[in-house]
């Protein structure tokens, strides 16, 4: 949270794409911040604590995919929402974090920003938070 | 086991069913002495046909038959304490790749008691199993590039989404802004397709899921109040070709998006009915307006029927 503004980081390798998410992210009254891929979003994620939330794509290059990142996020700053999307159509929740959101590409904004609402908005506890700054 | 003194003579018409055996075959005596192998044992196994009778199973050719599990289990079929069936072995002989090998043996009933004999078949099953294996790999590859093209495919189309939605939101036109919002909403709906197809075994498409899931995304992106308009799907359990699927998911995104703009003027309430159904070769699809309880039910007149010509 950023002067009461939800923060949002996406990661998703496809410069197109990646420039649509944040501008549908900047439409929905969040502050943005992007990343190509899972190892850009975890420097940015040790240099700020102000991200309520990770909206990233599965397949990318570099040591993980959106999968593992999430996994990773989750583990190490527990408080962050995270929204998974991947071309891939086979990929259920199950394989992720929980209380994370999955959608295929092409995902549907609307769809989207609801689902960044909901996320932002709920007040379920994933565990105790051990990050001092949250 | 009785062991005789006199010469044992098999009978003529035995001798000739296995030596002219299209399968490899041994017939052997209970101490594992070849009596007759067929010309395709001879022929496969590279073995000179002349050397054979007489001799033992363990010194035919360089002695590759000489494998103390083969014998084991010859030894068990012959006193009857084990059947050999579909038995895997290796036949391993210099300078040569190994071969996979299957063996099958019996004892031969032919009322003769007295004389245990074994029939012995032996199949080569390495080309096959090789042959199986590259099918299977070919399996693969064709499974991971499919799943790569559709990868591809839904990447692309998000791109164009993507484009699309940037574009309509930047625009100062109310109309231009409406054209934008409709070719995504046609992006949408092939992508709804798409997604459809890649979970679908064989290519065709169930409608219900199809219709039901492209509706919803219509409302979704399109209906600002749910508690006012709402979309219905019917669908019966059609199931269609993709290319006929393309049509028909087009053609209901067309007549939502032209319901949803135009049949709930001034906070109007009501449902969006997009109902198919088909029997044989005749199917019908509409897309009607119900509006709310003030309003008897009025199709909306944009009920599309068509025969469709197999030939």
């Amino acid at each position: 949270m950023n002067n009461g503004i939800a923060v949002v980081l996406v990661v998703e390798d496809s410069p197109l794409i990646r420039m649509g998410a944040v501008d549908l992210v900047l439409s929905a009254g969040y502050e943005a911040l992007e990343a190509r891929d899972a190892d850009e979003a975890i420097l940015i994620l040790e240099s700020r604590s102000d991200i309520d939330l990770v909206f990233t794509d599965v397949q990318m290059p570099g040591t993980m995919d959106g999968i593992k990142l999430s996994h990773y996020i989750r583990e190490r700053w527990p408080p962050v929402k995270l929204i998974v999307a991947s071309g891939a159509t086979i990929l259920e929740e199950s394989n992720l974090p929980m209380g994370s959101r999955f959608f295929s590409k092409p995902y549907d904004d609307h769809t989207i920003k609801d689902a960044m609402a909901r996320l932002l908005s709920s007040e379920i506890s994933i565990g105790p938070s051990e990050e001092p700054f949250r | 086991m009785s062991k005789t003194p006199t010469v044992h003579f098999e009978a003529a018409s035995t001798l000739a069913v296995v030596v002219s055996s299209n399968e490899p075959l041994l017939f052997l005596s209970d101490d594992q002495k070849v009596i007759a192998a067929s010309a395709s044992f001879c022929r496969a196994f590279e073995i000179d046909p002349a050397t054979v009778p007489g001799r033992r199973l363990s010194e035919l050719g360089n002695g590759e038959w000489a494998m103390p599990k083969l014998a084991s289990l010859l030894t068990a079929t012959a006193s009857g304490s084990a059947h050999i069936e579909a038995y895997e072995i290796e036949l391993k002989r210099p300078n040569q790749k190994t071969r996979q090998l299957v063996v099958n043996a019996r004892t031969l009933d032919d009322g003769d008691i007295d004389h245990i004999r074994l029939l012995v078949a032996v199949t080569d099953v390495t080309d096959a199993r090789a042959e199986a294996r590259l099918k299977d790999d070919l399996v693969r590859d064709k499974a991971i590039l499919l799943r790569e093209v559709q990868h591809r495919v839904a990447n692309s189309l998000q791109i164009i989404a993507s484009v699309l939605m940037q574009s309509a939101r930047r625009v100062q036109s109310e109309e231009v802004r409406g054209h934008l919002q409709n070719a995504h909403h046609r992006v949408m709906s092939i992508a709804a397709l798409q997604r459809q197809l890649s979970t679908s075994t064989g290519g065709n498409v169930e409608l219900r899921t199809y219709l039901t899931q492209l509706c919803q995304s219509l409302g979704a992106s399109m209906i600002a109040d749910p508690g006012r308009v709402s979309i219905q799907v019917t669908v019966d359990n059609s199931a269609v070709e993709a290319d006929v699927s393309v049509s028909l998911g087009l053609i209901v995104t067309e007549l939502v998006i032209n319901a949803l703009k135009h049949a709930f003027p001034d906070e109007r309430s009501g449902t969006i009915v997009t109902d198919y159904r088909s029997s044989g070769n005749d199917w019908t699809l509409s897309v009607a307006c119900l509006w709310g309880a003030m309003h008897p039910r009025r199709d909306w007149g944009l009920a599309l029927s068509r025969r469709l010509q197999r030939t």
